[in-house]
């Protein structure tokens, strides 16, 4: 059965973590007393600092490295984290940005139709695994892209990977194996 | 002990016949036999018969031809070592009246931790009344991780409740995550990740769970009669096949397709117990529940005698 490839699917990227460097130590003690939209956990030894403008949260640890969350683009995660590089350059250390590298993207597919999980998890063996007593989505994993797809008996898929073309590659690789288990309306 | 000549190369015993052959020894018999004609020439040198006679209306608590326990070779690297044991008589207690040699050291230390997770296997399937050939699957399952040990790091007695559920799912008898969690002192959520990280390093895979395959166990442990059992059955079965319930986990079709078979004849039984043996809340009953119910006259198999007629099923 031939898959219909230009069927549009709207793949809306949710999440963008990235990481980087800035080549100082960091007092966080001083991060926490004079930055704005901090938390401080001392427990763990690390600041939150989160931006309302690209709306993100960032990690900060002493070393020096942060890690970015909650961007929706790759973009807007280069602005936030330089941002936020700039922020810390305006409390008084000597920031420089390096190492900047996207880890993980978080995007969700909707797929028009349902799907049939044990079947799709009996044609996908070794790919895909399925345990509903744990989580009700079937877990498939492509190792060439390093992405990880749940599917759901809803349609709706969540795929991670390390960058967004990895993510737009793991949809249209999984399409056809899905239509195939695909659950027609009476 | 005898200062013989040390060119006493040759065997004591030579074939008569040839002086110069080299006799091969018969280790079943222990005989020295002659490769050249077939000559028995030394007879039972190393008698390997039993020292000592059994007779079967002997006491028999003690046979003195048995030496130590009996072998676990597949599993342990074999239980040959020697321990201390506790003295007799006054010559074994220092002054203090504490016995000498008081650490029977303990053998095997390298698999040590295997032995005592084969001792926990034992008492969880145990517990839940789990035949021989499940366990030693189970042992088996749990040795090759071991060996393997790209689950080190994590807890053995983990590490085992999975390899318990895994043996339970290859022998075509699966248990419910939650069945485990009861014999077990580990969280269904560590049991589930181990169980993740097993199959990834044993590179298996297991079936997937089936409604049919817990029926007999939960409605046996609701005293339900055989009719209503089968009715059960077919109606979870038809339920997965109609597709009526996606995304629901087989174990709370399987309940909601007992209450309703159940409701519908003389034994009645309700949510609260039906989820109590299942594992299942019984909001969660409820849920799948309200899903097969608009097909309920469906579901129901063609021979079935109605307590309750189908229009009467509870509607929650």
């Amino acid at each position: 059965m031939d898959a219909d490839s230009d069927v549009a699917l709207d793949i809306l990227i949710t999440n963008v973590v990235c990481v980087f460097r800035t080549r100082c130590h960091l007092n966080l003690r001083k991060i926490a007393l004079e930055g704005a939209n901090v938390i401080y956990k001392r427990d763990v030894g690390k600041v939150l600092m989160k931006l309302r403008k690209p709306r993100i949260t960032a990690t900060i640890w002493s070393s020096g490295k942060i890690i970015c969350t909650g961007a929706t683009s790759e973009e807007e995660a280069k602005f936030g984290a330089r941002r936020l590089a700039r922020c810390l350059q305006k409390l008084g250390f000597q920031v420089i940005f390096t190492d900047y590298k996207v880890v993980n993207v978080l995007a969700v597919c909707n797929m028009p139709f349902e799907i049939r999980l044990p079947e799709f998890t009996k044609n996908n063996r070794p790919h895909a695994s399925y345990e509903p007593e744990l989580h009700p989505a079937v877990c498939y994993r492509i190792k060439s892209l390093r992405a990880t797809l749940q599917i759901f008996s809803t349609g709706s898929i969540t795929v991670t990977g390390p960058n967004v073309k990895a993510v737009a590659t793991a949809v249209e690789q999984i399409y056809p194996f899905v239509f195939e288990s695909r659950k027609e309306i009476l | 002990m005898a200062s013989t000549s040390r060119l006493d190369a040759l065997p004591r015993v030579t074939c008569p016949n040839h002086p110069d052959a080299i006799l091969v020894e018969d280790y079943r018999a222990g005989d020295m036999i002659c490769p050249e004609c077939g000559l028995v020439v030394g007879d039972r040198v190393i008698d390997v018969g039993s020292e000592w006679r059994t007779f079967s209306n002997d006491k028999a608590t003690k046979d003195p031809s048995r030496v130590g326990d009996a072998q676990n070779p597949l599993l342990s690297d074999g239980d040959l070592s020697t321990m201390i044991g506790k003295g007799t008589g006054a010559a074994s207690f220092d002054e203090f009246g504490n016995s000498k040699y008081q650490n029977r050291r303990t053998m095997s230390s390298s698999d040590r931790a295997m032995m005592n997770a084969f001792k926990e296997i034992t008492t969880m399937a145990d517990r839940i009344n789990l035949p021989r050939n499940i366990v030693d699957r189970t042992n088996n399952l749990f040795k090759q991780v071991y060996e393997q040990k790209s689950l080190k790091g994590r807890a053995n007695d983990a590490i085992a409740s999975a390899c318990l559920y895994i043996a339970c799912r290859q022998e075509g008898v699966p248990r419910t995550f939650k069945e485990i969690c009861a014999v077990s002192r580990i969280s269904k959520k560590e049991i589930g990740r181990c169980f993740k990280l097993i199959l990834k390093a044993l590179e298996t895979s297991v079936d997937l769970i089936t409604t049919g395959d817990f029926m007999s166990r939960f409605c046996s442990n609701l005293c339900l009669p055989k009719q209503v059992q089968m009715a059960a059955t077919h109606i979870a079965r038809k339920a997965v096949e109609l597709d009526l319930v996606p995304g629901r986990s087989p174990i709370s079709v399987a309940a909601a397709a007992i209450y309703m078979a159940s409701q519908a004849s003389a034994e009645k039984r309700t949510q609260k117990e039906i989820g109590d043996i299942a594992g299942v809340a019984d909001v969660t009953i409820r849920q799948s529940y309200r899903l097969i119910y608009p097909r309920a006259p469906d579901l129901f198999p063609t021979d079935f005698k109605f307590d309750t007629p189908v229009d009467k099923l509870p509607q929650l």
